[in-house]
Order: structure tokens, then sequence, then C-alpha cells
């Protein structure tokens, strides 16, 4: 797998002249698993969105290999860089197995056939989320975890060596989110992909990522390991609540605890 | 890797399947479609054996026969087929790309505004003929960057489309009837007939601007087969899959307007057609691919059984866009109904 430099420089990025991103400086380290986390209109989405084309920065650039992603040609792009959004549509009656083609549309022309490679692609995609016995299965009878391992074969199929997901996890219950995320992290593993994602829960984000990436009014307030982002400091300042951290037993990751004004025994007089 | 190749023949196998079966429908579509064709110049008023359809057809006259099939049903049948599936193609690709069975011409306010503009030409401008259509067709353009504009809003929403061109809609129905009712009696009826949509008094000759808008327009829509499947899973999906998202809008909704106008200015707005062979055409294609091509074909059956009803089956002559209009409104009261509940997409 070819090392793939993805970097925002100067970023700014709104809706309705509301700028939203205001000139953001980021490099996403080729890969590794990188996780942003933020407040509620801290932009994380926006700037998601902004990585991956579906919106044009009013100033900056986003670079793929030293070229703006908004002069690369849609389908070469497609090819490198892929993206689950918040809210995919299935539409009625579609098959898992029809759904994960999709992901081949980048690498198809408008004469080109369906080959051998392609299937491999969906076989291996399917293989992968483990939902190659729901192939035939309509995706509109799945489960919300299962229809989140869909989505994210039909971007496998895609074959991108960055993959971009914004909020991965929303909706789904505990068990799957966790199933979700440790899918991600065997396709990090396995092929290389470099993973960028826009997580809710902090830790989860501290479990997973590699990199974590603190957002806070339109810029990055943060970025480093998650050891040395999610600090009580950085709690405080980007989401404006005290905190205490501790170490996740089970991860050896920085872990937050949030304070609050009921049952709060533990700490005692010490407030 | 080598392990997982009888998976891989499970999905080719499949996949081969599905593609058989749409192959299938469309086969069957276009043997009804041909089937059809031959049973209305055949059988009508008077019944003329096959034979003599087909000796006519070839060029061969026969007194009467000829007439009959020749100059009344032959261009009947060649312009209800032609224009049925210019309004099945235009309709279909509004709704794949709107993701929205609502979202067809007729429904969004295009048909009106070709409406609202023929009867203006009629009878304030007093003007007949091909410049009345040109008008329509502009108009009908017109409207849809209406709509477009008024419905852009970072992107263009489908359902804010729909409802603007609800809206739009309502605004050139009043104006029609304002017209209407200060019409001379004289231009009425020539303003009636555009509004009904009608294959009365077909002419050969007028399939020429319906070959040349499917074969252009059509084309184009052809082309995008694939842009369009791929819009049908969401606008950010598409685009992160290397749909050029805006381009594309801009290009079917040019073809399909075009296509749809081009119909229009032939035959009026045959109710419905457009609005209905979507949703038909995926009832039997289910999800085993493109529903392009299948809904020009039902389109084309849509009108060609429509006007067969109303000239042959109905005690009195009614034109084909009374008898579509009657099939299609339960049809959208029911789907307003349903796409309520469900919120469901074509």
């Amino acid at each position: 797998m070819t090392d793939h430099s993805l970097v925002a420089t100067e970023l700014s990025a709104g809706y309705d002249g509301k700028e939203i991103l205001k000139g953001l400086d980021l490099t996403i380290p080729s890969g590794r698993i990188t996780v942003i986390v933020g407040a509620n209109a801290c932009g994380k989405s926006t700037f998601l969105r902004t990585l991956s084309r579906l919106l044009t920065p009013t100033k900056g650039h986003v670079l793929l290999d030293g070229t703006s992603i908004h002069r690369t040609p849609a389908r070469q792009l497609a090819r490198t860089l892929g993206l689950l959004p918040q809210a995919p549509i299935a539409p009625e009656g579609i098959t898992v197995a029809d759904l994960v083609s999709r992901g081949r549309h980048p690498h198809k022309s408008l004469f080109s056939r369906w080959t051998r490679k392609d299937d491999e692609a969906v076989d291996g995609a399917l293989a992968a989320t483990k939902t190659f016995d729901l192939a035939e299965r309509p995706v509109d009878e799945l489960s919300g975890g299962q229809r989140q391992r869909v989505w994210i074969a039909m971007a496998l199929a895609q074959e991108t060596e960055i993959l971009l997901l914004d909020e991965p996890t929303t909706f789904l219950d505990i068990n799957h989110q966790i199933e979700v995320l440790d899918l991600l992290t065997d396709l990090n593993r396995e092929r290389g992909t470099t993973v960028v994602m826009v997580l809710h829960d902090l830790n989860l984000a501290a479990r997973y990522a590699d990199d974590l990436v603190a957002m806070a009014g339109g810029k990055i307030h943060a970025f480093g390991t998650p050891e040395e982002v999610l600090t009580e400091d950085m709690v405080r300042e980007v989401f404006g609540l005290e905190s205490r951290i501790i170490e996740d037993p089970l991860s050896g990751r920085p872990m937050m605890l949030p304070i609050g004004r009921h049952r709060m025994a533990g700490i005692g007089a010490s407030l | 890797m080598n392990m997982s190749s009888p998976t891989i023949d499970l999905l080719a196998v499949n996949r081969r399947r599905k593609a058989r079966r749409h192959s299938i429908a469309l086969a069957l579509l276009l043997a009804l479609v041909v089937v059809l064709f031959g049973f209305t110049l055949s059988v009508g008023q008077s019944v003329i054996a096959p034979l003599d359809v087909l000796r006519v057809l070839s060029g061969e006259p026969i007194p009467g026969t000829s007439f009959t099939v020749g100059q009344l049903r032959l261009p009947r049948a060649v312009l209800s087929i032609l224009s049925g599936l210019c309004f099945g193609l235009g309709g279909v690709a509004f709704q794949v790309m709107l993701r929205n069975p609502l979202a067809s011409p007729d429904i969004i306010g295009i048909t009106s505004g070709a409406g609202a503009a023929a009867v203006f030409a009629i009878v304030v401008l007093q003007m007949s003929g091909p410049m009345v259509s040109l008008l329509a067709v502009g108009a009908g353009l017109g409207v849809a960057v209406l709509v477009y504009g008024l419905s852009f809003r970072n992107g263009v929403g489908g359902t804010r489309l729909i409802l603007v061109g609800i809206g739009v809609s309502a605004m050139l129905q009043s104006v029609i009837a304002y017209i209407l009712s200060t019409a001379p009696s004289w231009s009425l009826q020539e303003a009636m007939r555009w509004l009904t949509g009608s294959v009365n008094g077909a002419q050969l000759q007028q399939a020429l601007p319906l070959l040349l808008a499917l074969a252009v327009f059509g084309g184009v829509l052809l082309s995008r087969t694939r842009d369009l499947e791929a819009l049908r899973l969401g606008d950010d999906t598409a685009s992160a899959l290397g749909v050029r998202v805006s381009q594309t809008r801009m290009l079917v909704i040019v073809s399909a307007v075009g296509m749809i106008a081009a119909a229009t200015a032939v035959t009026g707005p045959i109710a419905f057609v457009a609005f209905l062979a979507g949703p038909i055409a995926a009832r039997i294609v289910r999800s085993n691919g493109s529903l392009l091509l299948p809904a020009a074909l039902v389109g084309a059956i849509l009108v060609l059984l429509g006007d067969y009803v109303g000239q042959v089956l109905l005690p009195s002559r009614y034109p084909v866009g009374v008898i579509t209009g009657a099939l299609g409104a339960p049809y959208l009261i029911f789907l307003i109904v349903r796409v309520n509940r469900t919120g469901g997409s074509l």
C-alpha cells in the first residue's frame, strides 16, 4: 500500500456565507487512525465534508499528495479517498450485494464491463465486514448495526487508501458501536487504510485513536496521542466541563469521568 | 485469498441472475409495446386482418384499408409510443434523481408551465402551430430553472424542490384558469386541446421532433445511468463515489425537461404518464437494475393503452389524457398517503 498525504492548509469553509472552519491546519497521519472530537457546532463535520470535497473551502486548500482535491477529477479522487457520510440512503428493496457493488462506481467508466476484479473487491468487502451471509437480503430489513457494516463494506469495495467516516457509531447500540470500531481497526491494521473519523464519545475516541484531534471554534485545539490530547484542561476548554482523567484499565488509554453537580460522593469535599 | 473463490463465484452467479432478470423484464415490456402497436393498428372501430396491416406497412396500397391504417391509426400509434417514451424516461429521470416519486415533471409544475405558455400564446397572442409549441418548450425549461433556483440552498434538497414545484404549479394553474375564463370560444377549443393531451389528428411528420428529442436527450440520460443509480444513495454518497452531483443534476434536468417539453409540444401534457411510468417500472424491475429504459417502455404502453381505451372501448371518444388522468389521480393520493407514512423513496 502506498502512502498518501492528506493535508489541510489554512482551511476556511462554511455555509450561507457563515464561516465555520476558521483557518485550520492539519496533516492527517498516513496509515493511522485519526479521530476528531469536539463540542457540537465546533466544525468537525464541516471539516470532514471539506476534506472529502463535499464542501468547497472559501480559503485555503485540501492537498492530496500535494494536489488540491478540488482540482483532481472526481472519479480519480474517489479511487483514493472514500467517505461514509452520516446519513447515507439505501434505495427501497436494494440487496446488500447490490449496495456494496455500488462502491465500484469510481472504478467503472461508461462502457467498461463488470470484471472478476470487481467481484473480488465486493467479496473481500463482504468478508471483511462479515456480511457475506446477508448478501442477498434487502438492506431495509437489517438491524442498525448490520446496516452500518454494509455501508462500511460499500466504502471498502471502493478500495480507497484513505477512508473518512462521519460519526459511524451514531444511533448504534453500544455492542454495535464496539463492533464497528473494531472492524475499522482491523481494516487499518490489515489493509493499512488511513482512517479519519468523527466520534461523539470521548472515551471510545481515546481508546481507538492512534491520533486524537480536538476541535473548538472551527480550529484545531489540540492534536497528538490520546494521552497528550485527552486532558482535564482540554475537556474544560473544549466542552466547558470539569472532569477527571483516569487510565482505562482495559486499554491503558486515558478515560474521562465527567464531574456533575450530583452523585459525586467519590470526590467528597475536594471539590 | 484463493480460499474465497467459491464465494466470489456465488456473487457472480447472483449478479448474472439479476442482470438476466432485468433483460427479461425489458424484453417483455418491449414485446408488449410491439403487440399493442400491432393490435391498435388492426383492431379499432373496424377490424383489419394482421396480414393486411403488414401489407399496408410495407407500402402496398389497399383501397380503404390504406387510409384507415396508414393515415389514421399508424400516426396515432407511432406518436403514442414516441411521446410515451419521452414522458416515461423524462419522468423517471426526475424521480430517480430527486429520490422521490412525487418529483415528476407533471407534479412540480413543468407541465403546467408549458400548458400556461401555450394557452397564453393561443388565447392572448392568437398564435398557432409550431410557435405555440416552441413557446411551451421554452416555458417548461423556464419553470424548471425557476423551481430549481427557488429551492436552492446549499445545493438542492429533493423535498424542498417538490414543495416549491407544487406551489409554482398551483400558481400556473390559476393563470391557466384566468386566461381560459377570458378566452373567446373559438380559441377555447384549441386551448383545451393543449391542456388535456391527446394524439387526435396525429400526423407522421410530428414524429420527427420526438425522435430527435429521444436521440439527443434520451442519449444523454442513458449515458448517465450509472451516475443516476449512484445518486439514489444520497448526494453525499454519490459525491464520495466520484459523481459530480451538480453537473449531473443540471444535465439530467435539461435533458428530462427537453424530452417532456418536446412531447408536450406535440401531444399536450398527457396526464400523469411521466408520474406513473417510474413507479410501475419499479414494481416490474424490482431491484434488478436501472429503471430508465423500463420506465420509458411503460410510458409508451400507458399512452398506447390509454388512447385505445379512450377511442375504442368507451361509449364515446375521450382524449388519452382523460384516461391516464383518471388512472393517475388515485395513485397520486395513494402515494402521498404512503410517502407520509414511510418516507418511502423510489
